[in-house]
């Protein structure tokens, strides 16, 4: 949708951009850390978004609301990491409910152990353990249902790069997955 | 010319072309590694995807209201966009709002009426307020006055009661939480912010309170107590009414 047909209103602002508040409930859910509220970021995002609605270029809104989700994210966690920081806990891994695996699995066993077994927290804690780029990738693109052109657009890259970074992060999380073994036959 | 791990993601992702997706099928068929990869690859996206939770209900009414309030309160935003006289040029600022906020509930309910209520002439007698303190007054404008036979004087040691769930607001650059608190025949807007809420130009002092003042908005009363955080009240009562609220409410 093209939003630079659209007055500066912030009704018509509403109606151009409400309808992608789960898209960017998405992101926001995976982009905020360290206490983070993912519903203050979407706030944050939209007030963002709703200041610079004039002056918008146009493209695909609801890749420009990403974008500013993901920005808002950033620039608030580079605030909280100027305070006092507490001492960190555990890796996620060393403390997940589950044993990790020793390795050494096959790759077609990867794939069918982690469908097997899929749980929400474990997969959480999994995707949170990926480098950044590819971790924001999949979320943008696996979660949030953007297409790589949108969570190109969105980060500011290339088409391919963000296609590369899902590939990697995907298969990092799916032997991220079956390495602590999730899967219903578990010993 | 894309790598192998690029097609692997489009081809998942459904964004090969038909050339490209055929060509990639008969790779596959010949390439171990690549079929591998494939297998890898769903298996993470299926694996990410149950990672999707719909939008808390409420959210978009939040959003909203926030953005209402900052159209309305002299953000850089509103200074764009003159939206209050535009939107009573329509003379129907709140038929697209009530379908947004169909089924969500009181608080919802409660949100339609304020942003009506802001659009109507009487939202401007809290014009020359400070953003803050005028976000609130308007919040407060949709509580209806209590009634003459049901007494409105909190009676008793009766415990306030909280009605519906609380709203984030930034206002005047101030984050602020809003809840809405029963008290006997009484209802009223507490306001809680971590900033002293600004003080109107028809503020009045409390007799005995330093960090207190109140002041009235239109129909409102406001009754503010300034501590480790500060609290704003506003309802359609007499202040005296808030101030024995504010002394019943649990620490904020």
């Amino acid at each position: 949708m093209d939003v630079r047909a659209v007055d500066d209103d912030h009704r018509e602002f509403l109606d151009a951009t409400l309808p992608y508040l789960d898209a960017v409930w998405q992101v926001a859910r995976h982009a905020a850390v360290d206490g983070q509220d993912p519903e203050d970021l979407v706030q944050e995002t939209y007030l963002r978004a709703f200041a610079g609605f004039g002056s918008y270029r146009g493209g695909s809104t609801r890749a420009w609301l990403a974008a500013i989700c993901l920005n808002v994210a950033r620039s608030q966690a580079r605030r909280r990491q100027r305070r006092p920081r507490e001492v960190p806990g555990p890796a996620p891994l060393d403390v997940l409910p589950w044993s990790r695996a020793d390795g050494g699995e096959g790759a077609a066993d990867v794939a069918d152990v982690v469908i097997a077994g899929l749980d929400v927290e474990k997969v959480s804690w999994c995707l949170a353990l990926l480098p950044e780029p590819q971790r924001v990738c999949i979320t943008l693109v696996d979660v949030a249902g953007y297409t790589a052109r949108e969570a190109a657009e969105a980060l500011g890259c290339p088409r391919g790069t963000v296609l590369a970074r899902v590939h990697r992060g995907r298969r990092r999380l799916a032997q991220l997955l079956a390495e602590a073994r999730v899967s219903h036959g578990e010993p | 010319m894309e790598s192998h791990e690029q097609l692997v993601a489009a081809f998942l992702s459904g964004e090969l072309d038909p050339a490209q997706a055929r060509r990639w099928d008969e790779h596959l068929l010949e390439c171990e590694t690549c079929w591998r990869a494939v297998q890898e690859d769903r298996a993470g996206r299926q694996a990410a995807q149950v990672l999707r939770q719909p939008a808390p209900p409420g959210l978009a009414d939040r959003v909203a209201f926030a953005v209402e309030v900052a159209a309305a309160g002299g953000t850089p935003a509103q200074r764009q966009s003159p939206l209050p006289a535009r939107l009573r040029r329509r003379g129907r600022p709140g038929r697209r709002l009530p379908r947004r906020l169909a089924g969500a509930g009181m608080l919802a309910v409660g949100v339609a009426v304020t942003l009506l209520v802001v659009l109507l002439p009487r939202g401007r007698e809290t014009g020359s307020m400070p953003p803050a303190v005028a976000a609130v007054a308007r919040y407060a404008q949709a509580i209806p006055s209590p009634g003459g036979n049901q007494g409105s004087h909190p009676a008793g040691r009766a415990a306030p009661v909280e009605v519906g769930r609380p709203v984030t607001v930034t206002a005047g650059g101030q984050t602020i939480v809003l809840r809405i608190w029963r008290l006997g025949g009484t209802e009223a807007v507490v306001a809680v912010s971590d900033r002293p809420f600004p003080m109107p130009a028809n503020v009045r002092g409390v007799p005995g309170m330093a960090m207190a003042w109140t002041a009235r908005a239109g129909t409102v009363s406001l009754y503010c107590l300034n501590g480790t955080t500060s609290e704003l009240l506003a309802g359609p009562v007499p202040g005296a009414e808030l101030e024995a609220l504010a002394a019943r409410l649990p620490p904020a």
